[in-house]
């Protein structure tokens, strides 16, 4: 009976420390779909029988489940907006950011594309459908396909506020789920533009525009001279704590900002 | 840490002391960003001095509104207005002759009204991303013509909702501006909706409460010349600045400046709905009550709307020390008719009872074809802005609206006038403004049912003097006093128009007196 009661109760620890030792992440594509699984192989290397629960569906995604208290951390590609400081204030949440890493949003081309460079002007153009013919930009000629973030992207909004003074996209334009489509569709199309974080700029078929004469790098997003910087988050319902806390460490860590660059983001330091 | 700290509490206090917290986030974005490019603290600092002003606007009034991100600008702005308000107008002294009873107006005889009222008028007009902007207002009244709401006039059982002391019968909301537009062409505004009047108007011809529907284009642009004046080539005069010489330039004199604004209003209002263009079987036919005098019994009620088309250009010089003159020539023309205002207009008949003369068409717009000629001058008396403003008009088609009314020979009452002077102004707290005029409008002039009815109870056919003083108790709240005499002009005819205040026709004299408090925000 002694040993029966006393394996009950190793179980219920056991089971308590799995709980424990699982971390629920959530939000940005553009950090989760690769950066943020790889922090995690890394971290459960150095942490064994920690799991991760993580889920890039978008920055919006990502806010909102701090907000609602669905997960430890939320992957963020952008700033919260005050109506969701708001509503988080409104349930005893406290939204606290934390830069992870720099990110460069670069403009993508068909790689067969003869346009080397465009100006801000031009990149405005293109995406809010101003112009619609790769003429007008000094292109071989031929009808704009414009590729899209869906609305629920950071990406999506941090590229209307950096790139297109907050105006709406071209209503043709193509909303697609994450920056590897956006990519693979402007690999196929030749009459493609698109953006995509700098991690995803190495896809087959693409190339990446320097805008008035920047191109999106380490240097050039770290002393913010390339103009479509940003940094990205992760949020977290205040100070974090626990594993939260572990593994933000880890992320800013040298450890973590190395796999950070090696991801082809941007390292905070 | 110390240093985010007091950056935060640097901002909080500059940020949140005063101003709109939306916007003044903005600003803290902007000083944050050049704090972290002068490397006085981190872009992980900025980020968490961000994260707490977000907050605490989000906390604030101004952060729980929520805007649609297209909307670059939005206003809110309004007035209500409590006025005192007397109206009284004369029976004529010819026919009908008879003792005042039901149906018949005695001799001399005033009717007189007195109401207290008050006016709602609550708007938002912003303007959107790519050029486009748009306006609402919210109004007391459903009236075209007035906004008022007399206290006290719903009591009757038989009012809306069931009446009784201080019931909400004739307290509605009515959408009195509905209207979108674009600039996104140079000089070029157009706007289509239920909108402000586009046109340079004066009292004789529009009720400024009158909000037309339809579209309106318009186009202004700016000349600016200069003539003369300037500095004179380098003077032989010297000064020292700095302990080093300069040479002193000297002006011959204030160069002449004229700055010219040319403009051109166009609108195409819808005037009148005609309901259905194809009806079912035969069309209507004009009864007899409604065309009784005009020749048009049995015939066939019009199933095309009427359109109000306006076309004007216009000019306003201004010249220095506030000089300026205005001058804003316009054609009216109204094409189809509408089912509602298609009989011809007859205006009252003093021949007639004073039952019958009212029962003659008021509103009808066969025949008018308006030419319009508003006008101001204004200038400067040491501080106190000082103008005379004027009008004319004329209907070209007033021998025929004559003569569908029934007098043939009077064709010549096409004409309308105005002519007056003004003294001050009312823009902020002390203001004061002082206007008189003198108005006449011939019966067979203009659209009857466009006129401000605060004159004359918006009659024509009358003539007379109006004046309006006005004080700034404060740069929002205006007191005013307002007063106008008429007489009818053309004896041999009525007063038309639809009554407002006054059941008589012809008015032989009218009076009408207000006291107005208003508050603008």
């Amino acid at each position: 009976m002694k040993t029966k009661l006393a394996t009950i109760i190793a179980l219920t620890f056991v089971s308590a420390e799995a709980h424990a030792d699982r971390l629920v992440i959530k939000g940005s594509d553009t950090l989760g779909a690769k950066l943020v699984p790889q922090l995690a192989e890394q971290f459960k290397s150095q942490h064994p029988g920690t799991t991760f629960d993580i889920a890039a569906e978008g920055s919006t995604t990502g806010i909102a489940a701090i907000i609602d208290g669905t997960a430890e951390i939320g992957m963020s590609s952008r700033r919260a907006k005050s109506s969701e400081v708001g509503a988080a204030s409104a349930k005893g949440r406290n939204m606290k950011p934390t830069i992870v890493a720099y990110d460069g949003i670069a403009v993508i081309v068909n790689a067969k594309n003869p346009i080397k460079n465009l100006t801000r002007k031009q990149v405005e153009q293109i995406f809010t459908g101003d112009v619609t013919d790769w003429s007008a930009v000094g292109g071989a000629g031929g009808k704009i396909s414009v590729y899209t973030r869906n609305t629920s992207s950071g990406t999506y909004s941090d590229f209307k506020e950096l790139a297109m003074k907050k105006r709406d996209y071209a209503g043709s334009s193509q909303k697609m789920a994450g920056n590897e489509q956006i990519a693979a569709e402007v690999g196929r199309n030749p009459n493609g533009a698109g953006y995509v974080g700098m991690a995803y700029t190495k896809a087959g078929g693409v190339k990446v525009m320097s805008i008035d004469g920047a191109t999106p790098s380490i240097k050039s997003v770290q002393d913010h001279s390339y103009p479509y910087w940003r940094p990205t988050f992760y949020y977290t319902n205040g100070e974090p704590s626990g594993l939260a806390r572990q593994f933000l460490d880890f992320t800013i860590s040298p450890g973590g900002q190395k796999i950070v660059a090696q991801v082809g983001f941007v390292p905070i330091k | 840490m110390l240093t985010k700290r007091f950056v935060l509490i640097v901002l909080a206090a500059a940020f949140f002391g005063g101003g709109t917290g939306s916007i003044r986030a903005q600003d803290a974005g902007a000083l944050l960003d050049l704090l972290v490019k002068k490397k006085i603290i981190t872009d992980q600092e900025a980020e968490e001095v961000r994260a707490e002003l977000t907050k605490e606007v989000s906390t604030t009034s101004a952060g729980k509104w929520k805007l649609s991100t297209p909307i670059t600008e939005l206003e809110l702005y309004g007035d209500i207005r409590l006025r005192y308000q007397y109206n009284g107008g004369r029976t004529a002294d010819g026919t009908p002759v008879g003792a005042p009873g039901p149906g018949v107006a005695g001799v001399h005889d005033w009717q007189e009204r007195e109401r207290e009222r008050y006016r709602l008028r609550l708007g938002l007009r912003g303007t959107l991303a790519d050029d486009w902007f748009f306006g609402i207002r919210l109004e007391t009244s459903a009236s075209e013509r007035s906004g008022n709401v007399t206290f006290g006039d719903d009591s009757s059982p038989s009012s809306p909702g069931g009446g009784g002391p201080f019931a909400k019968g004739n307290d509605g909301i009515n959408v009195g501006q509905a209207y979108l537009g674009y600039k996104g062409f140079k000089d070029i505004t157009l706007t289509g909706g239920k909108m402000p009047n586009p046109l340079v108007t004066t009292l004789m011809l529009w009720d400024p409460d009158i909000n037309p529907e339809g579209l309106a284009e318009q186009w202004k642009h700016t000349f600016n010349f200069t003539f003369g004046g300037g500095e004179s080539e380098a003077a032989p005069t010297y000064s020292k600045e700095g302990g080093k010489e300069v040479v002193a330039k000297q002006a011959t004199g204030e160069p002449f400046k004229l700055k010219i604004d040319v403009f051109a209003n166009f609108a195409q209002f819808v005037y009148d709905d005609s309901n259905p263009e194809n009806p079912l079987g035969q069309r209507a036919l004009v009864s007899s009550s409604a065309g009784s005098a005009t020749q048009q019994n049995g015939q066939l009620i019009p199933h095309t709307d009427a359109f109000l088309l306006a076309w004007q250009v216009g000019a306003r010089f201004t010249f220095p020390k506030n000089i300026y003159a205005q001058i804003a020539p316009t054609i009216y023309n109204y094409t189809g008719n509408g089912d509602t205002f298609n009989i011809h207009y007859q205006g009252g008949d003093p021949t007639l009872t004073n039952s019958a003369s009212l029962a003659q068409n008021q509103t009808g717009i066969n025949s008018l074809l308006v030419f319009d000629m508003p006008w101001e001058i204004g200038w400067k008396l040491g501080e106190i802005p000082m103008r005379l403003f004027g009008d004319f008009a004329v209907n070209l088609e007033a021998d025929d609206r004559a003569a569908a009314a029934g007098h043939p020979g009077k064709g010549d009452q096409r004409y309308a006038y105005q002519i007056g002077a003004g003294i001050g102004q009312l823009k902020v707290k002390h203001d004061w403004q002082i206007d008189v005029w003198y108005q006449h409008s011939d019966q067979y002039a203009l659209d009857p049912n466009l006129v401000d009815d605060d004159i004359f109870d918006g009659r024509l056919n009358m003539h007379g003097i109006g004046v309006r003083a006005g004080y700034a108790l404060s740069d929002a709240v205006i007191f005013s006093l307002s007063y106008n005499y008429g007489w009818r002009a053309d004896d041999a005819l009525g007063t038309g128009g639809t009554p407002i205040a006054i059941g008589i026709n012809p008015i032989d004299q009218y009076q009408w007196f207000v006291a107005d408090l208003n508050i603008r925000f």
